[in-house]
C-alpha cells in the first residue's frame, strides 16, 4: 500500500508545477548559502585579503615613519635575505621542526590514549574529564605569559634557571626522571641512547604534552563516541579481546581524527606565542629599526614552512586513513 | 493429617508431595550460600582480578596525571597566602607560617581589578555572543547548501587558521589605526552620525554616552558621531578611523569570523551540522518555513549544546588572550583597562629585587585573579561542553 502511495504521490504533485519550481529552489538555496556565508566572506574579502597584501607589501619594503603617517620603499628581498642570514632564525626553525617532528606523535598518541581511558566507564569520570579539559579553557595566553615573565625575570635577577623551576610550573616538580637512571634500565637492552634520550624527554616534559594535548583529546573523544556500540558487541560475541578490539575496531575507525588531530597539533604548536620561532619573531617585531618588516618577512617564510609540513603530514597520514563512510 | 485414613493411592501421593517439598528445601539452602562463598566465587576470579587490576592502574594514572595538571595551580595558590618572611623561610614549602591575604588586596586596589574586570567580562562577552552566532551562521551556510566555488572557499577559512598572527601583526595594527575600507567605512559613519541624538539614551548608557562624546569634543573632535563613540578613541581622532583602545578591532574581527581561531569554531560548526538529518529541514519546508525561520527556530534550540561549546571557546580564549590585546590596547596609555594589565607588582607590598620568588608569587596571584571568573564559568559550562564535543561527530 506505502509503495502505491509513493507512486501515485509525485505524479500529482509534478504536473502543476514542472521543472521550472524545482531548478529556482536550488537557485534559492544557493542564494541562501552565499547569504549564509556572507560575513566572512565580507570580512575576507574586505578585512583580512588587504591585510595580507599589506603585510606581504610590507615584507619587500622599508617603512619609513613620517609625522602621522607611513612610507613605504621598495627594497625587493633585502628584508627576507637579512632574515635569512641571521643565524639565529635559521637555528631556531630548525630546531622548532625537529621538536615538532618529535612532538606530534607524542602528543597524538597521548591524546587517544586518554581518550580511551575517559571514555571508559568508571567512577569519578565527569571529575577527571572535567580536570583534564581545564588546560584547554585557562591555559592559554596570560598564563603563559606570566610564566614566561617570571622565568625572565629570574634569569636576570639569580641567572640560575633550575630553581625556579618549581615555582613557575614550567615543569611540574623539577624533573621526574632522569635519564641516566633509565639508560642504567635498558643498558642490557639493544636500544639506542638516542631513543631513550626522547621517551626521558618526553617524560619530564609531561606537564607540556597535557597541556597541549586538551583539543586534541576532545576531538578524539567525540570520535570515539561515534563509534556504533553495536560493533564492539558483535565483536565481544566472536571472542575478541579487548587488545584485539583496539587494534582491529577503534583504531580503523579513528584513523580520520588522526589525521585531523595531527594537522591541528602541527598548526597549534606552530602558531602558538610559546612557540621558539614565534618568540624569536615577536622579539625582532619590537626591535627599534626595520624589526617590524624582518619579522613580517620571517613569519612569511616561517608561513610557508608550515605549508609545506602540513602538506607532508596530511600527505603520510592520508594514505593510511580508512573512511566508513566516503561522503565526508 | 491422618495418614492411616488414607488410601493407598492417596498415600503415594502425600509421599511425593513431602520429597518434593523437601528438594525445594534442599534447592532453596543451595542458593543461600554462605556469605564468604558467594564472595569468592564472584571476586576470586581470574576476570575480576584482571578488572580490578586494570581499574586501580587506571585510577593511579588517572589521578597521577590529574596532579601534574593542577599541580601549577596548588602551588600557585599556596603561595598567593604567603607573606615575605615565608619566601626567606626555609621550612615553608607548600603552607604558609603566617597567612595573609595582603596579596590579593594590593592588587585589587592598585592594580584597577574591577576595572578591568569589567572591560574585558564586557569585551569577552560580546566577543563570545558574536563569534558563536557568525561561526554558526557561516558553518550552516557551508554544511547545508549547496553552490559554486563552496569548496574553494572553504579552503579560504582553512587559510585563515594555518597562517600565524605574526605575520599579520604589523598590518593589522596599521590597518586598525586608519580603519578605512575602501571609503565605505567613512560613508557609514557619516551615515549614523546623527543616530546618537536621534534616540535619546538614558541611564548608564546615556551617561557614559554624553561623557565619552564631551571627551571627544576635549580632544578637539567636531561633532562626533555614533559609530565613532562606538568604535574609536579619543586621541585616534586625528587619523580618521582609529579604532585601538576601543571595542572596534575585536568587534569587527569577531563580526567576521576573523578573531582568534574562528576557522576551527567554523569547522566545528560544519562538521556538527554535515552531522544533522537534511530530511529535519525538508520537514520543516513542506511545512512552509523559510530558510532563516528553519534555522533560527528549529536548528539554533536543537544544537544548544555546540552553541556553549563555541561560547565557552570563544569566551574565555578572549579572556586570557594576551596577543590582540597587546596589539590593540596600548597597557602604558591605560585607558582601557584589560585583565592582563593588572599583572604587576603593587607598589604597597614590600619588594627586594633579591626575592624573586615573591616577586613571581605576587604575578601569579594576579595570574590567579584573572583565572578565578573563568573557572567559575567552566564549573558551570564544562558538562555541555564536553558534551558539546562529544556530539560534534568531527570526522576527516
Amino acid at each position: 500500500m506505502n509503495s502505491e502511495v509513493i507512486k501515485t504521490v509525485p505524479k500529482k504533485a509534478t504536473k502543476p508545477k514542472k521543472r521550472k519550481s524545482s531548478g529556482s529552489l536550488d537557485v534559492q538555496k544557493s542564494r541562501m548559502g552565499w547569504l549564509f556565508i556572507a560575513p566572512f566572506l565580507i570580512g575576507f574579502f574586505l578585512v583580512y585579503l588587504p591585510m595580507i597584501f599589506d603585510s606581504i607589501k610590507f615584507s619587500f619594503s622599508e617603512i619609513e615613519m613620517l609625522d602621522g603617517g607611513y612610507v613605504l620603499n621598495n627594497v625587493g628581498f633585502n628584508n627576507y635575505q637579512t632574515a635569512l642570514e641571521s643565524s639565529e632564525f635559521k637555528s631556531v626553525l630548525i630546531g622548532s621542526i625537529t621538536d615538532l617532528i618529535f612532538s606530534v606523535p607524542a602528543i597524538v598518541i597521548f591524546a587517544l590514549f586518554m581518550a580511551v581511558l575517559l571514555n571508559q566507564k568508571m567512577r569519578g569520570r565527569a571529575i577527571f574529564r572535567a580536570i583534564f579539559f581545564i588546560p584547554v579553557i585557562v591555559s592559554t595566553g596570560i598564563i603563559e605569559s606570566i610564566d614566561a615573565k617570571n622565568t625572565l625575570a629570574s634569569i636576570q635577577q639569580n641567572g640560575n634557571l633550575a630553581e625556579e623551576g618549581s615555582i613557575s610550573g614550567g615543569s611540574a616538580g623539577g624533573q621526574i626522571l632522569s635519564a641516566l637512571d633509565v639508560k642504567s634500565l635498558f643498558s642490557g637492552l639493544q636500544i639506542g641512547s638516542g631513543l631513550v634520550d626522547y621517551v626521558v624527554g618526553l617524560l619530564n616534559d609531561v606537564y607540556g604534552i597535557v597541556n597541549k594535548s586538551g583539543v586534541q583529546m576532545l576531538i578524539f573523544l567525540s570520535g570515539l563516541q561515534s563509534i556504533s556500540p553495536a560493533i564492539y558487541e558483535s565483536c565481544h560475541i566472536d571472542g575478541a579481546s579487548s587488545w584485539e578490539t583496539f587494534w582491529k575496531i577503534t583504531f580503523p575507525m579513528i584513523s580520520p581524527m588522526i589525521l585531523v588531530n595531527a594537522v591541528y597539533t602541527v598548526i597549534d604548536s606552530f602558531t602558538s606565542e610559546t612557540n621558539s620561532v614565534m618568540q624569536h619573531i615577536s622579539q625582532t617585531y619590537e626591535q627599534i629599526g626595520p624589526g617590524e618588516e624582518i619579522a613580517t618577512a620571517m613569519s612569511w617564510m616561517y608561513f610557508l614552512v608550515i605549508v609545506l609540513l602540513l602538506a607532508v603530514v596530511a600527505g603520510i597520514l592520508g594514505a593510511y586513513v580508512f573512511y566508513q563512510r566516503k561522503d565526508v | 493429617m491422618d495418614t492411616s485414613s488414607m488410601t493407598k493411592k492417596e498415600l503415594k501421593e502425600y509421599n511425593k508431595q513431602l520429597k518434593r517439598e523437601e528438594a525445594m528445601k534442599k534447592i532453596r539452602a543451595q542458593e543461600k550460600t554462605p556469605f564468604l562463598m558467594r564472595l569468592r566465587y564472584k571476586y576470586l576470579t581470574f576476570y575480576y582480578g584482571k578488572q580490578l587490576l586494570w581499574a586501580f592502574f587506571r585510577l593511579v594514572l588517572l589521578v597521577g596525571i590529574s596532579y601534574v595538571v593542577l599541580q601549577p595551580y596548588i602551588s600557585k595558590i599556596a603561595s598567593s597566602f604567603m607573606n615575605v618572611d615565608d619566601f626567606t623561610n626555609v621550612k615553608v614549602l607548600l603552607i604558609s607560617m603566617n597567612p595573609t591575604l595582603d596579596t590579593y588586596k594590593a592588587i585589587i586596589t592598585e592594580n584597577g581589578y574591577f576595572e578591568a574586570l569589567f572591560n574585558t567580562t564586557a569585551l569577552s562577552v560580546l566577543c563570545g555572543i558574536s563569534q558563536t552566532l557568525i561561526c554558526t551562521i557561516v558553518g550552516y551556510g557551508f554544511a547545508k547548501f549547496k553552490f559554486k566555488f563552496k569548496k574553494l572557499l572553504f579552503v579560504l577559512v582553512i587559510f585563515t587558521m594555518i597562517v600565524p598572527h605574526e605575520t599579520l601583526q604589523l598590518s593589522m595594527h596599521q590597518n586598525f589605526m586608519n580603519f578605512d575600507v575602501w571609503g565605505l567605512w567613512n560613508g557609514i559613519r557619516n551615515l549614523f552620525a546623527n543616530i546618537g541624538e536621534m534616540f535619546s539614551f538614558e541611564g548608564g548608557v546615556g551617561a557614559w554616552y554624553e561623557a565619552t562624546k564631551e571627551e571627544f569634543i576635549a580632544a578637539g573632535a567636531k561633532s562626533p558621531g555614533f559609530m565613532d563613540i562606538i568604535f574609536s578613541n579619543p586621541e585616534g581622532l586625528a587619523y580618521g578611523g582609529n579604532m585601538l583602545n576601543s571595542f572596534g578591532p575585536i568587534a569587527v574581527l569577531s563580526l567576521t569570523g576573523l578573531a582568534f581561531k574562528n576557522g576551527l569554531f567554523i569547522y566545528l560548526m560544519r562538521q556538527y551540522f554535515n552531522g544533522v538529518p537534511d530530511e529535519l529541514e525538508e520537514a520543516a519546508y513542506v511545512d512552509g518555513a523559510g530558510v532563516i525561520k528553519t534555522f533560527v527556530r528549529i536548528i539554533l534550540p536543537m544544537s544548544s549544546t555546540m552553541l556553549v561549546t563555541v561560547f565557552m571557546f570563544s569566551f574565555s580564549w578572549q579572556w586570557s588572550d594576551t596577543f590582540y590585546t597587546n596589539m590593540f590596547y596600548s597597557s602604558s596609555a591605560r585607558e582601557f583597562v584589560l585583565l592582563p594589565d593588572i599583572v604587576g607588582i603593587p607598589e604597597s607590598l614590600e619588594t627586594d629585587i633579591t626575592l624573586s620568588a615573591y616577586n613571581t608569587a605576587i604575578n601569579n596571584t594576579a595570574g590567579l585573579l584573572i583565572l578565578i571568573p573563568l573557572v567559575i564559568v567552566y564549573l558551570f559550562a564544562q558538562r555541555t561542553l564536553i558534551e558539546g564535543v562529544e556530539r560534534s561527530g568531527i570526522t576527516g
